[in-house]
């Protein structure tokens, strides 16, 4: 398993190194740089020209990403073109943010995806089954804008119990526990229904499964064959799309983001693109690959050590 | 010249339109306003590149922070005359080539007066190309060898050719007032109503109240700028108390909050000109008979009433409606499909490619519209969507038809950035008329106010009438505020009052 685990590494380090030059290539081919975008619509091409002097982009792009790579063998991810700040500077303040939000929605999320996975698993077709799979489907089908709009208006401006936004906060700087309440709880809602369904369809399947009977026949406290047996062999199926939910929280989540003016990597990412800043769009993409690869390992491990002999790496 | 959801440059009513502004105050009466507290205000802002430099303002955002902590030496008024602000007095010789400038007594954030040197390094810096700053162009006129410092309040500025509507300049975005020798703006030191307290690029830039300032300290202890780039989450940071301030606020919101207690819709009336500009240098619109039969094509009265969500007016292909030296008396042009219809059979030609975009809120709609519009007459027109942040380079580059929008702003300073031959490298009809240039030319040298206006006129009347620069609508600027906030009105972006909390008040 440990050859096939850094088999795995190598891997994902061709993956990162195909990514950089993948992002890199098709950046290059979008329209427009950073000087026009820092200067806006009314810069005139003499304005344009002067700052892709100042900021370097009249060098040819080949030449830019051989700076840019030649930096990062050393460790230094480069500056932005947009600030002349160190990237990691850039990404850092936002980096906090996106990890406390993905880390408060898997906390919530686990527990309530294990619970209603197993108690639907476990009582199939019955009204409270079919309650759980109603209510989850319809909370994954409203779009997260429509959900965030709805609870905002709710406990926002009618009740006025939580803030409607994150305004003002930079990273966590200046956050409070009441801004995540709402946008945890949509995220929370769009991944509930996906997830907590596969975990029921995983537990009926394990529950039915003849080792279990056996185990059963065998005298095996039911709580012992739950936990032990069926719940862990009920998950397996659904670890994966768990990896890609939480892949996804790490990547940033831009509909909550721009809905509560939450600044994390979502946003930070879509305003490197716009802004054409390339060392920093390559260090998000570097970032977004290596959390896939890193997260996908991992599901893949805890697959094999929930059920050795069911997965192989 | 373009205007982006970042960089829209609005302002401006006419006199009549006074009227209507004045309505939306939401200040005035009920005796003297309440002193302290901190005003929030939310715009649209710029992300990480931002910096506090005064004379590089690619957002609302920065023009409006600028406004707190500087000073510019004339103030922008409604109508887009420039009166003086900083400036005491301004008064030309008679060729129109040197203007003598008085300074009002006043002094930066740090104690030092602001002198004439100061106001002669300002216009250097922003005349250098190096700055690539946004009113370069205002500047570049200026000869600064022969320019001085008559003395510490008083300086003559001497131009390299007559120019009887420079003082316009001088109350533009972009011109603000620094102290000389001022190279880094990481901690801005200005002369305005505010001074800086601390600024996180792509977060809040806070301010305090200059309790020095020469035109009577603020009501406000401290002012914020927040950037929250979704307008619905400015909205609901308005209704929960999180913000006093929403900038730039659609239609459809504005019926929300105009329903609700906690908040106020201050709405700047024919604010936003919006465009549908055509190239003339190549096909298919090469062909005048195409052109007219566009203008004559377009539902203007619909294309108001639904894309605009009733929240503007008509346009009549001529920029500057309501402001100064707006040719009034040229008549409106409405729809005519049998002729429009006629026009495009003899032209030939079955279909043309339309450029769009969701730059402004208003293109989708219009563009259905427009669609169905150009259907009736004959044309199929293939839409081409642009992404945002490279729409305006895009269509200047690749359109032959397409959407644009232009905040207010002097009548003679668009007619110099969008409609001069000699910018012809910039523009995005492509239209060349050396008489636009003569007729501009001749506005700035002639002395009187009355042939200056009639120049000016005709100049907008021949873009008219060669449909240089087709405007189907002039929708509203619209600005959310919480319901206890007084001393604000509906004034158009990039007017002296629009986005100034100087005189603004909690209660």
């Amino acid at each position: 398993m440990t050859a096939r685990a850094g088999m795995r590494v190598g891997l994902a380090l061709l993956q990162l190194v195909a990514v950089s030059v993948g992002v890199f290539v098709l950046t290059t081919f979008l329209p427009g740089d950073t000087a026009e975008v820092v200067l806006g619509p009314l810069a005139t091409p003499e304005q344009i020209e002067v700052l892709r002097g100042q900021l370097g982009l009249d060098r040819p792009v080949w030449a830019q990403f051989a700076d840019w790579v030649g930096g990062l063998v050393h460790g230094d991810l480069g500056r932005s073109i947009a600030t002349g700040r160190p990237v990691v500077d850039d990404i850092g303040s936002r980096l906090g943010l996106t990890v406390v939000l993905a880390l408060l929605a898997v906390v919530v999320l686990v527990p309530l995806v294990v619970v209603l996975g197993l108690y639907g698993g476990r009582h199939p077709g019955s009204p409270a089954d079919r309650l759980i799979t109603a209510a989850t489907t319809v909370a994954h089908a409203v779009p997260d804008f429509a959900l965030g709009l709805l609870l905002v208006a709710l406990f926002a401006l009618q009740l006025g119990w939580l803030p409607a936004t994150a305004a003002g906060t930079v990273g966590l700087s200046g956050l409070t526990a009441p801004m995540l309440v709402l946008p945890v709880a949509i995220l929370v809602s769009n991944q509930l229904g996906r997830l907590a369904r596969q975990v029921r369809i995983g537990v009926v399947e394990a529950d039915a499964a003849e080792h279990v009977a056996h185990l059963r026949r065998l005298g095996l406290a039911e709580r012992t064959v739950l936990l032990r047996h069926v719940l862990p062999a009920g998950v397996v199926p659904s670890l994966q799309q768990f990896a890609r939910t939480v892949d996804g929280l790490l990547g940033g989540v831009l509909v909550v983001e721009a809905l509560f003016a939450l600044p994390g990597l979502g946003s930070g990412f879509v305003a490197a693109v716009q802004t054409r800043d390339l060392p920093v769009v390559q260090a998000y993409a570097l970032l977004f690959a290596a959390t896939t690869v890193v997260v996908n390992l991992v599901a893949d491990l805890a697959s094999a050590r929930l059920v050795p002999q069911a997965v192989r790496l | 010249m373009p205007v982006s959801r970042r960089s829209f440059l609005a302002g401006v009513a006419g006199a009549g339109a006074l009227a209507t502004l004045a309505a939306c105050a939401n200040g005035g009466a009920g005796g003297a306003p309440q002193t302290g507290g901190r005003l929030r205000a939310a715009f649209v802002a710029g992300g990480a590149q931002e910096t506090l430099d005064p004379h590089r303002l690619p957002q609302f955002m920065d023009q409006a922070r600028a406004k707190a902590c500087f000073d510019t030496l004339g103030r922008w008024e409604q109508d887009m005359s420039c009166t003086p602000r900083l400036a005491e007095s301004w008064e030309p010789d008679a060729t129109g080539t040197r203007w003598r400038i008085r300074l009002r007594q006043a002094s930066f954030h740090d104690g030092r007066p602001v002198r004439a040197t100061d106001v002669l390094y300002t216009y250097r810096r922003i005349a250098d190309p190096a700055t690539t700053a946004s009113a370069a162009a205002l500047f570049t006129g200026i000869d600064f060898a022969a320019s001085r410092a008559v003395n510490d309040r008083e300086l003559e500025i001497v131009l390299g050719a007559p120019n009887h509507l420079f003082p316009v300049a001088l109350g533009s975005y972009g011109s603000e007032i620094v102290p000389e020798g001022t190279t880094s703006f990481a901690a801005p030191v200005g002369s305005g109503p505010f001074r800086f307290v601390s600024f996180t690029p792509g977060g809040p830039a806070l301010y305090r109240r200059n309790d020095a300032y020469w035109d009577g300290a603020p009501a406000l202890d401290e002012l914020e700028f927040l950037p929250v780039a979704d307008e619905s989450a400015r909205v609901g940071a308005l209704l929960s108390g999180q913000i006093e301030y929403a900038h730039d606020i659609r239609a459809t919101s504005a019926q929300q909050l105009a329903s609700d207690s906690r908040a106020q819709v201050l709405t700047a009336p024919g604010a936003a000109f919006q465009f549908l500009y055509v190239k003339h240098d190549r096909p298919p619109f090469d062909d005048p008979r195409l052109r007219q039969a566009l203008v004559l094509g377009l539902d203007r009265e619909a294309l108001a009433r639904v894309a605009l969500l009733g929240r503007g007016q008509p346009g009549n292909d001529m920029f500057g409606k309501g402001l100064r030296y707006y040719p009034d008396a040229v008549p409106q042009r409405t729809r005519d499909v049998d002729r429009a219809k006629a026009l495009v059979a003899e032209s030939g030609v079955t279909t043309v490619e339309l450029s769009t975009g969701v730059t402004d809120p208003s293109w989708p709609a219009a563009t259905q519209l427009i669609v169905a519009q150009l259907a009736e007459i004959g044309l199929t027109a293939q839409v081409r969507n642009v992404p945002p942040e490279t729409y305006f380079a895009d269509v200047r580059k690749n359109a032959t038809m397409h959407f644009s929008r232009t905040g207010t702003l002097p009548v003679q300073n668009w007619i110099a950035t969008t409609q001069l031959s000699s910018a012809l490298t910039n523009s995005f009809s492509k239209y060349v008329d050396p008489e636009i240039d003569r007729l501009h030319a001749q506005a700035l040298a002639d002395p009187d106010e009355g042939a200056r206006a009639a120049a000016i006129g005709s100049a907008l009347t021949r873009i008219h009438d060669n449909i240089a620069s087709p405007i189907w609508g002039i929708s509203d600027w619209i600005v959310g505020v919480h319901g206890d906030v007084k001393g604000l009105q509906g004034f158009r972006p990039n007017t002296f009052d629009w986005a100034n909390f100087a005189k603004a008040s909690l209660g």
